[in-house]
């Protein structure tokens, strides 16, 4: 050898190994905003809300009303109904997109995403706009001497959501449907089954767990929406579980704390058990093939191209009206609760002036939020799927359980625990922000511990036998290699941080307004002007945010090559 | 650095559990400065745990390994100033060719015109100069592996070691590539640990193998020692085709199952005797009679460079190979021969699998 190799520096830097440190103040965070709140509602739920005594009072005083129960049954309508409606959506497209080439599909896949980008409850208003009381639509049929049924209530709610929400089928579905091995599905042709049979027995078998994966995830967004029927509700007329929560909580005639926990619980309960059912029904059928499977499309032949093309397109369009009407109307004039087709901009000066800083403190918190999302869900996704042991497991676990919790619920949580020392943050910027990232937190940590899962735990390796410390290599291996994936997580996570509803509406005091809340009281109060053009802010915000950072993860690679 | 006496690389009584399984029981062995040593053994013995062992991943549960005099236990795979490579290459996706080989050599704070000096030198000497800007998704497997050998080599390591790199590629860039391996490190004088379960690949290349067992070391020697001198009869069957006649030692003498008689002066016992497939032939008029044995030939599959025969000893209808010349006589299926052997070449094993003979 030529010379002595120089030995990396060899302090105590390059030995630390910082995981199980911040693996450790991860777990702390969500102990105190994730298992802290919910035990004490959880405990509340119990403390007699007139006797004050422990025991199962409010629980028999819930089932015992039947005005409580009728909310109950609602929220299952709702959410069976809901369910339906995106899977008949989503499902078929997620069928068209995983098997088929057609014109067009690029195009149509964005308009899918966008119909996420605007928060269930604008479209229910924008239902109202068209089929309500005086809606437009309404009026016409009217004028034809036809009575439509009313659009408020169960029917409306659950179209509503299923219209924002059927993306997530779609998604959820057609991966499941890409991790389908196509020659399981050629055998089967080969041994004489037909198109419908190889459907029925194979592949919808095949794709049950991711069916299933879906049902459940469209049925709670349904349950723990807030906003939709508390403007398709009409309040008290159409009470759901979310909704009665809100206001036995915040009543401004008599709160009933003790009663809304109760409400939670029962909320809670029923996504708990939904969520081990499903654990259940799929774990037992996993079919997970783990051989790459093909994923080029079928070709279709000349007329049956556009036939998908405008089948798929006519879906995501009827899916994206309720969008376009808000947009559309926040231009036009109102008198009273009527749209005239008179092109205006009184709508957005009316609602600048009454904004407040609502615009700012939504900027403000959901970027700030966003920045902490991708830093503790991108360290604890790569902590959880690299190291082994009970403290990343329980940080999973904890780590996921908002993401089955209704934002109401945690609102409501976070209201009871924080109004107080040690932790008094009602009222201030930071609970909002707070509540942002515990929300969001499951997704970013999930998709960052699957992307991690798929970076060859060889390059990190290399890396430290190369001289490299532990965090010199995350840095330098795994974060670029993580990078792409991350900002889809990201763009998501901005969407949804920028129009949360559920969680901050039971939060906010007045200075911490913000934008979604805004829309939504403007919604509720019927000044639909002002509510088509917070919504439009709304919508249109999250989507410039959505698309620079899906800018941001194109391109990448085709930087100059210069290494030195 | 030391330059002294004694092995470079030195490991003792390493052992490793994975809960109540032990991989690792008892390992002890060394290497001196320069030797390519081979840990040659079927998959699941234990090579690729005392790899990260020495490399630093993993943690021996007792025992020590120290390079260059320097004890190693507790020191982080980072500051041991060691070269690997992988048996998926595991080359850096996100970073060009160049920026790969130059990885380690940034981590050590190399002013950068040094860095791409002893860079480009490393990939001429691996044959990829004109790859230096390309990225690691338009390079073939073989020339993958090449990035792994300069990036691992490039930092002057310590010690390089190499976990089945050619595992993944086809046979005959696995020839070459051994090769050039072999010379890389020889004209280098790298000490070098190599693991492969391939004997032929171990053979070629070593200056000695190591041959491992479930957790244990059998034999240590160079490749001529072990395939001519195994110690045990595990090392005998894994390394090149083997016979094995089932006998009983008594009065001084081996009597096979299969016929043939010859001398040890063994306790009385069972034995097995191990005859290398290309050490049976066809008896001439003038080997002795207790040498020989008789054999139906059930198979002839010629190999162009040699014949091997299926043959069942007529005796007790053991199942026998030889390799015979191809251009030799012809042998027909269905016939009976009488086969013969040098009783220098036989190998004699207890029922434990030690060496009797
Ligand atoms: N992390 C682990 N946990 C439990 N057992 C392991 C682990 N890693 C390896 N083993 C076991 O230790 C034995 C030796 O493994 P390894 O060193 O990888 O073998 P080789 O490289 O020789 O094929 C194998 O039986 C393997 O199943
Ligand atoms: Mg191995």
């Amino acid at each position: 050898m030529r010379r002595a190799p120089a030995l990396p520096p060899g302090g105590v830097l390059a030995r630390l190994d910082p995981w199980p440190l911040l693996g450790a103040a991860a777990l702390l965070v969500v102990l105190v905003f994730v298992a802290w709140p919910l035990s004490e509602l959880a405990l509340e739920s119990f403390i007699g809300q007139e006797s004050q005594h422990f025991g199962f009072e409010n629980y028999a005083t819930f089932f015992a009303s039947s005005y409580f129960r009728r909310a109950l049954f609602n929220s299952l309508t709702i959410g069976a109904l809901g369910t339906i409606i995106a899977l008949c959506i989503g499902v078929p497209l997620a069928f068209a997109y995983a098997r088929y080439d057609f014109p067009g599909r690029d195009t149509i896949e964005v308009a899918i995403l966008l119909s996420m980008l605007s928060p269930p409850f604008i479209g229910a208003y924008a239902w109202i706009m068209m089929f309500g009381r005086s809606g437009w639509v309404s009026e016409f049929a009217r004028d034809l001497g036809i009575e439509l049924p009313p659009i408020y209530g169960a029917f409306g709610i659950s179209i509503a959501c299923a219209f924002g929400l059927y993306p997530l089928a779609f998604l959820v579905v057609r991966s499941g449907l890409a991790r389908v091995n196509r020659s399981l599905e050629e055998a089967a042709y080969s041994l004489g089954r037909g198109r419908l049979g190889v459907m029925f027995t194979i592949t919808l078998p095949l794709v049950l767990p991711a069916l299933l994966t879906a049902a459940l995830l469209v049925f709670l967004g349904v349950v723990s929406d807030f906003g939709t029927p508390g403007i398709l509700g009409e309040g008290e007329r159409f009470p759901v579980l979310a909704t009665l929560a809100y206001s036995l909580y915040l009543s401004e005639i008599g709160a009933e704390p003790g009663m809304a926990a109760t409400t939670c619980m029962i909320l809670l309960a029923i996504t708990f058990v939904l969520v081990l059912g499903v654990r259940f029904l799929s774990g037992r059928r996993s079919v997970a093939s783990d051989t790459a499977s093909d994923l080029t499309l079928r070709p279709l032949s000349g007329g049956k191209r556009w036939a998908m093309t405008s089948g798929v397109a006519l879906l995501v369009l009827t899916a994206n009206v309720p969008t376009i009407v808000v947009v559309v109307s926040s231009f036009l004039e109102v008198r009273g609760a009527v749209f005239q087709p008179v092109f205006t901009l009184a709508n957005y000066r009316n609602a600048m002036v009454a904004m407040g800083n609502a615009l700012w403190n939504s900027l403000m918190l959901a970027t700030i939020a966003l920045a902490l999302i991708i830093a503790v869900g991108g360290s604890a996704g790569y902590y959880i799927s690299r190291r082994s042991g009970l403290l990343p497991r329980a940080l999973d676990l904890l780590i996921m359980v908002p993401f089955v919790v209704p934002g109401t619920v945690i609102g409501i949580g976070y209201a009871t625990v924080f109004n107080e020392p040690p932790l008094l943050l009602t009222g201030t910027y930071a609970i909002i922000a707070i509540v942002y990232v515990i929300r969001r937190l499951p997704y970013m940590t999930r998709s960052c511990a699957a992307i991690v899962f798929q970076i060859d735990r060889a390059l990190e390796d290399a890396s430290l036998s190369l001289g490299r410390p532990p965090l010199a290599g995350f840095r330098r291996i795994v974060l670029p290699l993580m990078r792409p994936g991350m900002v889809a997580g990201a763009a998501i996570a901005w969407v949804e941080v920028f129009s949360e509803l559920s969680a901050s509406i039971v939060l906010y005091t007045g200075p911490t307004r913000t934008l979604p809340i805004a829309a939504y009281q403007q919604a509720a109060t019927g000044d639909f002007g002002m509510a088509a053009a917070y919504s439009t802010l709304l919508v249109g915000i999250a989507a410039i945010g959505l698309f620079i950072f899906l800018f941001a993860a194109r391109g990448r690679r085709d930087r100059v090559v210069g290494w030195i | 650095m030391n330059r002294g006496p004694g092995p470079h690389l030195w490991i003792d009584r390493v052992v490793k559990r994975y809960g109540s399984f032990t991989a690792l029981d008892g390992v002890s062995l060394t290497a001196s400065r320069g030797e390519l040593l081979t840990l040659l053994g079927p998959s699941g013995c234990g090579k690729t745990t005392l790899l990260r062992i020495i490399a630093g991943f993993l943690q021996p549960d007792a025992g020590q390994v120290s390079l260059a005099g320097r004890g190693l236990n507790g020191v982080p795979p980072n500051a041991r100033n060691l070269g690997m490579v992988f048996q998926n290459y595991a080359i850096f996706p996100h970073l060009s060719v160049a920026e790969n080989v130059a990885y380690g050599l940034r981590a050590r704070g190399i002013a950068s015109s040094e860095i791409v000096r002893r860079v480009a030198e490393a990939l001429a000497r691996v044959r990829l100069a004109q790859f230096a800007d390309r990225f690691p998704d338009a390079l073939s497997g073989g020339q993958k592996q090449r990035v792994g050998l300069a990036r691992a080599m490039v930092i002057e390591p310590e010690l390089l070691l190499l976990d089945e790199p050619l595992s993944n590629l086809d046979a005959k860039l696995r020839i070459e590539m051994r090769q050039e391996i072999r010379l890389m490190q020889r004209e280098l004088g790298i000490t070098t640990v190599y693991v492969t379960h391939d004997q032929e690949e171990a053979l070629a290349i070593s200056d000695r193998i190591a041959v491992m067992d479930r957790g244990r070391i059998l034999q240590v020697g160079t490749p001529r020692e072990i395939y001519e001198q195994p110690t045990h009869a595990f090392v005998a069957d894994f390394i090149g085709g083997c016979n094995w006649f089932e006998g009983t030692v008594s009065n001084g003498e081996l009597r096979l199952a299969a016929g043939p008689r010859l001398a040890c002066s063994a306790a009385p016992q069972t034995a097995r005797l191990a005859l290398r497939w290309e050490d049976l032939r066809p008896a001439r008029e003038t080997d002795p009679p207790q040498s020989c044995l008789a054999a139906r030939v059930a198979m002839v599959s010629y190999l162009g460079h040699r014949v091997r025969l299926h043959l069942r000893a007529c005796q007790d209808d053991t199942e026998i190979h030889a390799d015979l010349p191809s251009h030799g006589e012809l042998h027909m299926e269905g016939t009976t021969a009488l086969f013969a052997f040098d009783p220098q070449r036989a190998r004699v094993f207890a029922s434990d699998g030690t060496r009797l003979l």
